[in-house]
C-alpha cells in the first residue's frame, strides 16, 4: 500500500503508463486536480476510491514522512470516513462553500441517504469544485439493489459523467473538477462495478501546484428561503447551459469518423462501450456502421445525438447497462427532430434492464441488429451431466474465527426457530451472512439501518393482531452509527418491546475494515463508547457480552430477551482480521478432533442394534445447548442403565420435545417403558453418586413420556423390527414368562431366533402380575406391554409347569438353547412365626399379594397386622392391608435401620403417610397365639437386643425373601447351586450344563428387581447368541448390571412428579456422551475450517484461527486443544 | 481463433488463494514487457471464502474481459472452480489445474458430491490442447507457495503471453523464495505437475 500511496502522490512530468483500477484512476485524477478534502462512507464497489485517500491521509500525517517525502506531504488532503453518506456530502458541500475543493464518494444506495443534501445545494451555490463519485452495481454483486444513479442527473439537475474504463475515469474526473468549479454545481462521476474494479491502461501526469483558494463568502445564496427558490431553479437550469458544459458534451460524446454516413448506428455508454470496441476490432466493424460513445450523459447530449443520427441513419442500437437512459434520450431527440430512425435498446436480443452486459451479450445483439456475421470461438462440448450438476455454488460464509458466528450461535440456542414466533430483523454488513445456511438466524434484511425500525414496526403490527411478541433487531456496529442510532431513539421514545443485538466487531468489516465512531483510531478520530451512547438514548437495559464466553453470554442474552421494553446487548469481539490471523504462528497449540468421539456412539459396540434417536439438526443443537445452558453436567456413564437403555438419547429426545422417540429409545432395549416408569429400581439415578447438584430423574421422565398421549401402547416399531428380522433357523425355549424371560425373548426374536415361552400361569408377566399391588403400578399397561411379544412372533405355551408338563432335559434336547427364568417363587419361612401362628392368621408375602390380586382376602376391618421384612414387598403388603381398610392397624418390623432399608424411600414415605408404623432395627423374639386368637409379639432391638415393644395383633405377614425350588424339578443341583439354591451362572448367564442358560431372580447374585430381571434376561440372550453363532459382542449393559448387583444405593434420589413445565426440569441437565447421530458443527455453525471426511469432522489447520469456539460447543466433547510437541 | 494478437488468461479459485496476487504479478510483468493489459476481477465477498476469478487480457483492443470460449489459458487454483469456468475454454486452450480441493459448504453437509476431478481432467484431455495437473503432494513445499508454482508451470508453456524473464523481475522484488519456486517451476514444470497428452 505504501508503494501505491507514494506513486499516487507523485507528480510525473513525463507521463507514466500504468495499469490501474478504475477506482484508483478516479482518486489519482482528484489528486491531479489538487483536491483538498475527501469525504466518504465505504461501500462496494466504491471503496477503493476512499481507501486511496485513507492511506494518503495516514501517510501525510506521519511526521517521519514529512521529512522523508516533503513533496508528497506539503499539500495534505483531508480525508474522513463520515458517519453516513448524508453527513459526508453535507461536509463536502460545506468544504466547497468554505473554498476548498472536495470529493464525496459513495456507492449507489449511499446516494439515496445523501440525496437530501444534493437536491437543495443545486439551487444555491458551492464555492470550490465539488465532485460526487457514485458507483452503481449492475448484477448486484454486493448491493441491495440495482438502481441506476444516472437519474440523479436530471433529478438534481447536475452534470453526470459516465466513464467506460479506467482511462475514461481519469480523464472525466479531472474534467468534472474543472466543470464544477466553473458552473458552481456539484458534478457527478457515475461508475459501475465493472469500471470501478477493472484494471486498465492509463497515464499519470504531473500534479500542478494548488490553486489559490478563497474563504467563505457571505452570499445571499447560502440562505435558502422559499422566496428565492423559484428564481434559483431558473438559474440552476441556465448553469447547465454553460458553454463549458456544452463543450464537454461535445468532447465526451464523439462520433467515430469512419462509417458516419452508414445507415446503421450504434450508441454505447459505460462499460458497454469497451465491449463494443473489442467486438468491433475483432470483426472489423469500423466503417460498417456509425458509432458514438456517450461519455457525458447529463445534460442530455441532444445536439450530438441529433447530428449523429441525421443524414440517412435508418436504425440505431443503444448499448447501456441498467435503465434505458440514453435510449430514452435518443427517442426524445428522434421524435423532436422527426428523424426517420428506428431505435433498438432494452428488450432487443439479449439486452435487458437487469444484470451486467458482457462481450457475449454485446456481440450477439450487434450481430442480430446488423446482420453482420461475428466471429465466435467454438465452445467445448457440454460437460457431462454428473460433472455439471456437482458444481455446487460457493456461497460466502462467515470467516473462520468470526465472533459473529458465536453471537448467532447464542441466538440459535435461545430463539427456537421451528415455531417461527420470534422475528429476527437483520441488517446490512458481513453479519448478514447469518441469514444463509447453516446459521439461518435472520428473517429480514432491507436497506442499511432498517433492522431497528423493522423490529419496532413488526412489534406494533403483531400487537394489533393480538400477539404481543418481542422482536429482535440485529445490527452491526458500523450500521448502528450510520443510521441505526436514530431508529433506536425512536424505539425508546415510542415504548417499543424489542431486543437489539449490536454485533460489534470493532470495524466496518464488509468493505475492508474502515473506522467508524464506535471503533476509531486516535488521534485522528475520537472513539464513542456504544454502551454510553445507548444508555444516553434512554435504554435502561444495556449489557455487553463477549460472545466467545458462551455460558455467561447465554445467560445475559436470555435475561435480555425476557426483559420488558427496549433492551440492548452489545456483542463485542473484534473481527478476526483485526486480531491478526497470524496468531497461529505464536500459539504453541492447535485444535484436534478425536475421531473416537466425533460422530461416534458411546452406548453401543454392536451398531446393528436399533437406535431410535432420530438424527435432527434440532436434536443436536439441543444437546449442544445443554452443554452451555444446563447447570448440571453429568457424563452419561454415571447414569447407567443395566438394560443399556441410552439414557443420553432418551433425555435428548425429551429435550427436543420428541416424547415418542424417547419411548422408542427405551423400546430399543426392552418391552417395559411404562412399567419401568412405575416400578423400576432406577439404578441410573440411585447409583449416580458423583453429582451433588442433582441427577436426571430418568424414571419420572420415563413414566411421563410413556403415559403422554398413550405412547406406551404403540409397539409398531418393535413389531416391525421383529417381523423383518432374518430368521436364523435357531430355536430357543424360555421357561418363565416374567420380566427376565420376556426380555430375553424380546431381544432374541428381533435377532431372528424362533422363540417359545413356557409358563405355569395362563398369561405372561410372572411375579410382577400379582406380587406388586395395583396402587403402585399401572397393571393394565404392564399386561399390554408383556402381551406384545406374541405380535412380534414369540410363541407362548401357558399352564406348563416345569417338572410336570415339561422337563428341562426334554426342552434341552428339542431346542438349540434353553433359558431358565422361573424366578424364586417360594417365600422363605420364619420359623418362630411358622411354628406359633395358625395358618389362617399368617401369610407369606407372595401368597398375600397374590390373594389380594385375585381378590381372595377378607380381613376384619380394624385388624392389627404385623409385617415382618424391610423390602418393597413388605411395604407393599403393609400398604395393601391399609388399602383393605383404613381402620386396619399395620406395623412393619425390619432388622435394618431406616437408611439401610431396601424398600424405596418414597414407598416407605407413602407407608408412613398412610399411618403405617415402621419399627426399624427390630426383630421378633417371641410370638405366641392366645386362645382368643390374638397373637402376642415381643420385639427386640436387633442391634442392642433390648426389649422394644410387646403388643398383640391379629395377623402376621412374613416378607423376608424368597428361595428357589429348583432342586425339586431340575437336573441342576449340588455344584450348580449356591447356598440359597440359586443357580450359579458362568459368563452371560450360561449354567455350564448342556445348552441351558439362567436369568432373573433364579440366577445367583442377580439383583432381585424388575430391572435386574430384565438386564439378566438380556444378558442371557446375548449369551445364547454367542453360544449359538458368530455373535462377537459382550452384553453391553454389563457394567450397569454389575454395579446394580454389587452396590447398595449410596444416596436417596427424589422422585419428581412431572405435571408442570417439563422444560423447567429437563433444561437443568446435560447427560452427555458422544453420539453417532451428530454432525452438529457442520449443520449448525458452519466454520469454514471444519470439514467432514468419511463421516468424521476434521480441522483444516490452514484455515483455523484457533478461536476455540468448536471446543466449547461440541456436544460430543470430541474437540480439544493439543499443545505443540505433545 | 479470432484473437490473432490477443491472449486471454483466466485465473479461478477461492478467496485467499492469491488470485489477485498472481494477476498483479502478470500485470506488472506485462507493463515491463510493454504489452497493453487489462484485468477484470470478480470477488464479491472473497474474504469470506467465495469464488474469485480474475481475467487478464494481453494485447491491443482487449480490456480485461473474456467471452465464452475465449480463454487461452486457464489457471485453476481449485478444481471445482476450474470446472465452473469450463465454458470459457476453447479447443486450443491450455489448462493448468491444482487439484487440491477446497470443499464448499453444500459438499460438507453431504447434500451434493464434490465433482469427480479425474473425470473433468479426462474431459479436458479430450477437448483442449493441453491439460497440466499440479501434483497433489509437493513434499517440503508450504501450501502458500502452490500458487506461484502454478504460475511458473503455466509460464513455461508455449504461447504464454509474457516472457518469464519479465515475471522473474517482478517476483524477485516480492520475495527471493517465491522467485526460487517460480523459476524452478518454469524450468522444471514436470517436478511439480503431470502433463496430460494433448489431443493432437
Amino acid at each position: 500500500m505504501l508503494k501505491q500511496t507514494i506513486d499516487i502522490l507523485t507528480s510525473y512530468d513525463k507521463p507514466k503508463k500504468v495499469c490501474i483500477m478504475g477506482n484508483v484512476a478516479v482518486a489519482r485524477a482528484a489528486i491531479e486536480c489538487r483536491v483538498d478534502a475527501v469525504f466518504s462512507y465505504p461501500g462496494t464497489p466504491s471503496t477503493e476510491v476512499s481507501e486511496v485517500f485513507n492511506h494518503v491521509s495516514e501517510f501525510q500525517g506521519k511526521p517521519a514522512h514529512k521529512e522523508k517525502y516533503p513533496a508528497l506531504t506539503s499539500y495534505p488532503v483531508y480525508f474522513e470516513y463520515s458517519v453516513n453518506e448524508k453527513i459526508a456530502l453535507e461536509k463536502a458541500i460545506a468544504c466547497s462553500i468554505g473554498g476548498k475543493s472536495a470529493m464525496c464518494v459513495m456507492k449507489n444506495v449511499g446516494m439515496n441517504v445523501a440525496s437530501d443534501a444534493l437536491m437543495t445545494i443545486t439551487y444555491q451555490t458551492i464555492g470550490a469544485p465539488l465532485v460526487l463519485v457514485v458507483c452503481d452495481d449492475p448484477g448486484c454483486h454486493s448491493s441491495s439493489n440495482e438502481q441506476d444513479s444516472r437519474y440523479w442527473g436530471p433529478m438534481a439537475s447536475i452534470p453526470v459523467f459516465n466513464p467506460s474504463s479506467p482511462l475514461d475515469a481519469c480523464r472525466m474526473t479531472k474534467d468534472a473538477f474543472v466543470l464544477s468549479g466553473k458552473i458552481k454545481l456539484p458534478v457527478m462521476v457515475r461508475m459501475t462495478t465493472r469500471v470501478s474494479h477493472t484494471r486498465g491502461m492509463t497515464v499519470y501526469h504531473s500534479i500542478p501546484p494548488p490553486m489559490s483558494s478563497h474563504a467563505f463568502r457571505f452570499l445571499p445564496e447560502h440562505i435558502n428561503i422559499p422566496a428565492r427558490t423559484g428564481l434559483a431553479h431558473k438559474k440552476l437550469l441556465s448553469r447547465l447551459d454553460d458553454p463549458l458544459c456544452r463543450s464537454m458534451l461535445k468532447k465526451y460524446c464523439v462520433q467515430s469518423s469512419k462509417g458516419k454516413n452508414e445507415k446503421m448506428a450504434v450508441i454505447s455508454s459505460g462499460v458497454a462501450s469497451v465491449y463494443f470496441r473489442e467486438i468491433s476490432a475483432q470483426n472489423n466493424l469500423s466503417g460498417k456502421l456509425r458509432y458514438m460513445e456517450a461519455g457525458m450523459i447529463h445534460p442530455i447530449p441532444e445536439n450530438e445525438i441529433r447530428k449523429f443520427l441525421q443524414n440517412g441513419c435508418k436504425k440505431v442500437l443503444v448499448l447501456e447497462e441498467l435503465e434505458p437512459f440514453i435510449e430514452n434520450a435518443v427517442r426524445i431527440v428522434a421524435q423532436k427532430y422527426s428523424l426517420p430512425c428506428k431505435i433498438y435498446g432494452k428488450n432487443f436480443s439479449s439486452l435487458t434492464v437487469t444484470g451486467e452486459y458482457s462481450l457475449d451479450i454485446v456481440r450477439d445483439s450487434v450481430e442480430e441488429f446488423s446482420g453482420i456475421r461475428m466471429l465466435k470461438n467454438k465452445k467445448l462440448p457440454v460437460l457431462p451431466d454428473d460433472l455439471k450438476n456437482s458444481v455446487s455454488p460457493r456461497p460466502p460464509v462467515l470467516c473462520a474465527g468470526c465472533p459473529h458466528r458465536a453471537t448467532f450461535y447464542l441466538l440459535k440456542l435461545l430463539v427456537p426457530r421451528e415455531q417461527k414466533e420470534m422475528i429476527l430483523c437483520g441488517d446490512i454488513g458481513c453479519f448478514g451472512l447469518g441469514a444463509l445456511p447453516p446459521l439461518k438466524m435472520i428473517d429480514t434484511i432491507h436497506h442499511m439501518g432498517m433492522s431497528i425500525s423493522m423490529a419496532q414496526g413488526l412489534y406494533e403490527a403483531m400487537k394489533s393482531e393480538g400477539k404481543e411478541q418481542k422482536t429482535v433487531a440485529l445490527v452491526g456496529d458500523g450500521t448502528f452509527f450510520h443510521s441505526g442510532i436514530s431508529s433506536l431513539m425512536n424505539a425508546v421514545y415510542t415504548r417499543a418491546n424489542m431486543l437489539v443485538v449490536i454485533f460489534d466487531n470493532r470495524t466496518i468489516g464488509m468493505t475492508g475494515h474502515q473506522d467508524h465512531p464506535g471503533a476509531a483510531h486516535p488521534p485522528k478520530y475520537n472513539e464513542l463508547d456504544i454502551v454510553s451512547v445507548v444508555k444516553g438514548l434512554g435504554v435502561k437495559s444495556v449489557e455487553t457480552i463477549n460472545p466467545f464466553n458462551l455460558r455467561e453470554s447465554y445467560q445475559i442474552l436470555k435475561k435480555a430477551m425476557l426483559a420488558d421494553g427496549v433492551s440492548v446487548v452489545v456483542a463485542k469481539a473484534p473481527c478476526i482480521f483485526l486480531t491478526g490471523l497470524n496468531l497461529k504462528k505464536f500459539a504453541r497449540r492447535k485444535i484436534v478432533i478425536d475421531p473416537e468421539r466425533c460422530n461416534s456412539c458411546a452406548n453401543h459396540c454392536d451398531m446393528s442394534l436399533s437406535c431410535s434417536l432420530p438424527h435432527t439438526q434440532r436434536g443436536n443443537l439441543v444437546r449442544a445447548k445443554m452443554k452451555i445452558a444446563a447447570h448440571t453436567q453429568i457424563p452419561a456413564q454415571e447414569q447407567l442403565c443395566p438394560a443399556n437403555i441410552c439414557n443420553h438419547g432418551f433425555l435428548n429426545a425429551i429435550q427436543t420435545g420428541d416424547f415418542k422417540s424417547a419411548v422408542e429409545i427405551v423400546r430399543d432395549k426392552m418391552l417395559f417403558s411404562k412399567t419401568c416408569g412405575d416400578i423400576c429400581h432406577r439404578p441410573c439415578e440411585l447409583f449416580a453418586t458423583n453429582h451433588v447438584s442433582g441427577i436426571v430423574p430418568i424414571r419420572s421422565l420415563k413414566k411421563f413420556v410413556s403415559s403422554k398421549n398413550g405412547n406406551y401402547r404403540d409397539f409398531a416399531h418393535p413389531i416391525q423390527r421383529a417381523r423383518s428380522a432374518k430368521p436364523n433357523g435357531k430355536k430357543i425355549a424360555i421357561i418363565g414368562a416374567g420380566p427376565a424371560g420376556l426380555s430375553a425373548a424380546y431381544d432374541l426374536v428381533q435377532a431372528g431366533f424362533q422363540v417359545i415361552v413356557y409358563d405355569k400361569e395362563n398369561k405372561p408377566g410372572g411375579m410382577v402380575t400379582y406380587a406388586i399391588p395395583s396402587f403402585r403400578m399401572d397393571k393394565e399397561a404392564f399386561i399390554h406391554e408383556a402381551g406384545q411379544l406374541e405380535k412380534m412372533g414369540v410363541t407362548f405355551h401357558f399352564k406348563k409347569v416345569l417338572g410336570k408338563e415339561i422337563t428341562l432335559e426334554e426342552l434341552s434336547g428339542a431346542n438349540d438353547a434353553v433359558l431358565l427364568a422361573i424366578g424364586l417363587n417360594r417365600s422363605k419361612k420364619l420359623e418362630i412365626v411358622d411354628k406359633n401362628v395358625p395358618d389362617n392368621q399368617k401369610w407369606d408375602v407372595l401368597t398375600f399379594l397374590k390373594d389380594f390380586h385375585l381378590n381372595r382376602l377378607s380381613l376384619h376391618p380394624g385388624s392389627a397386622v404385623l409385617v415382618i421384612g424391610g423390602g418393597n414387598s413388605a411395604i407393599d403388603a403393609a400398604r395393601t392391608v391399609k388399602k383393605l381398610s383404613p381402620m386396619n392397624i399395620v406395623l412393619v418390623s425390619c432388622i435394618e435401620t431406616s437408611d439401610a432399608m431396601p424398600a424405596f424411600p418414597e414407598e416407605t414415605g407413602h407407608a408412613l403417610q398412610e399411618g403405617i408404623l415402621i419399627l426399624h432395627d427390630s426383630y421378633v423374639q417371641k410370638c405366641t397365639t392366645g386362645t382368643d386368637g390374638k397373637i402376642s409379639i415381643d420385639l427386640l432391638s436387633y442391634g442392642t437386643k433390648k426389649m422394644l415393644s410387646r403388643f398383640e395383633c391379629d395377623y402376621v405377614i412374613t416378607a423376608i425373601g424368597q428361595e428357589s425350588a429348583c432342586a425339586e424339578f431340575s437336573p441342576l443341583d449340588g455344584q450348580y447351586l449356591d447356598e440359597n439354591n440359586r443357580i450359579i451362572k458362568q459368563e452371560n448367564g450360561y449354567t455350564g450344563y448342556k445348552n441351558i442358560f439362567v436369568a432373573g431372580d433364579l440366577c445367583s447374585g442377580n439383583h432381585m428387581s424388575v430391572i435386574g430381571a430384565i438386564a439378566g434376561g438380556k444378558m442371557a440372550a446375548t449369551g445364547i447368541r454367542k453360544f449359538l453363532g458368530n455373535y462377537s459382542y459382550d452384553y453391553e449393559g454389563k457394567d450397569g448390571l454389575e454395579r446394580l448387583n454389587r452396590s447398595m444405593p449410596a444416596r436417596q434420589a427424589e422422585t419428581i412428579i412431572i405435571n408442570g413445565n417439563l422444560a423447567e426440569i429437563t433444561d437443568q441437565y446435560n447427560l452427555y456422551q458422544s453420539c453417532m447421530k451428530c454432525n452438529h458443527c457442520i449443520e449448525n455453525f458452519g466454520c469454514p475450517a471444519m470439514l467432514r471426511v468419511n463421516g468424521k469432522v476434521q480441522v483444516d489447520m490452514d484455515k483455523c484461527t484457533l478461536c476455540g469456539f468448536c471446543i466449547d460447543v461440541c456436544p460430543n466433547d470430541a474437540v480439544r486443544w493439543e499443545m505443540e510437541g505433545m | 481463433m479470432p484473437h490473432n494478437n490477443t491472449t486471454k488468461i483466466l485465473i479461478a479459485g477461492v478467496g485467499g488463494q492469491g488470485i489477485v496476487y498472481l494477476s498483479d504479478i502478470l500485470v506488472e510483468a506485462s507493463l515491463l514487457a510493454g504489452i497493453p493489459t487489462g484485468v477484470s476481477e470478480i470477488h464479491g465477498l472473497s474474504q469470506r471464502g467465495g469464488t474469485v476469478t480474475s481475467s487478464i487480457t494481453f494485447g491491443k483492443n482487449s480490456y480485461g474481459f473474456i467471452e465464452e470460449g475465449g480463454a487461452d489459458f486457464l489457471i485453476g487454483l481449485e478444481p471445482l472452480e476450474a470446472i465452473r469456468c469450463n465454458n470459457l475454454l476453447h479447443g486450443e486452450s491450455v489448462a493448468v489445474i491444482d487439484v487440491k480441493r477446497i470443499i464448499p459448504y453444500a459438499v460438507n453437509t453431504g447434500s451434493v458430491p464434490y465433482p469427480d476431478t479425474g473425470r473433468f481432467i479426462e474431459y479436458l484431455k479430450e477437448n483442449i490442447r493441453k491439460v497440466i495437473r499440479i501434483k497433489d503432494d509437493l513434499p517440503g513445499i508450504e501450501p502458500v507457495m502452490r500458487n506461484i508454482i502454478v504460475l511458473g508451470v503455466t509460464a513455461s508453456q508455449k504461447k504464454f503471453p509474457v516472457d518469464s524473464r519479465f515475471i522473474d523481475k517482478i517476483v524477485g522484488k516480492i520475495s527471493p523464495e517465491h522467485l526460487k519456486y517460480f523459476r524452478d517451476a518454469v524450468n522444471n514444470p514436470l517436478t511439480y505437475s503431470y502433463f496430460g497428452k494433448s489431443k493432437n
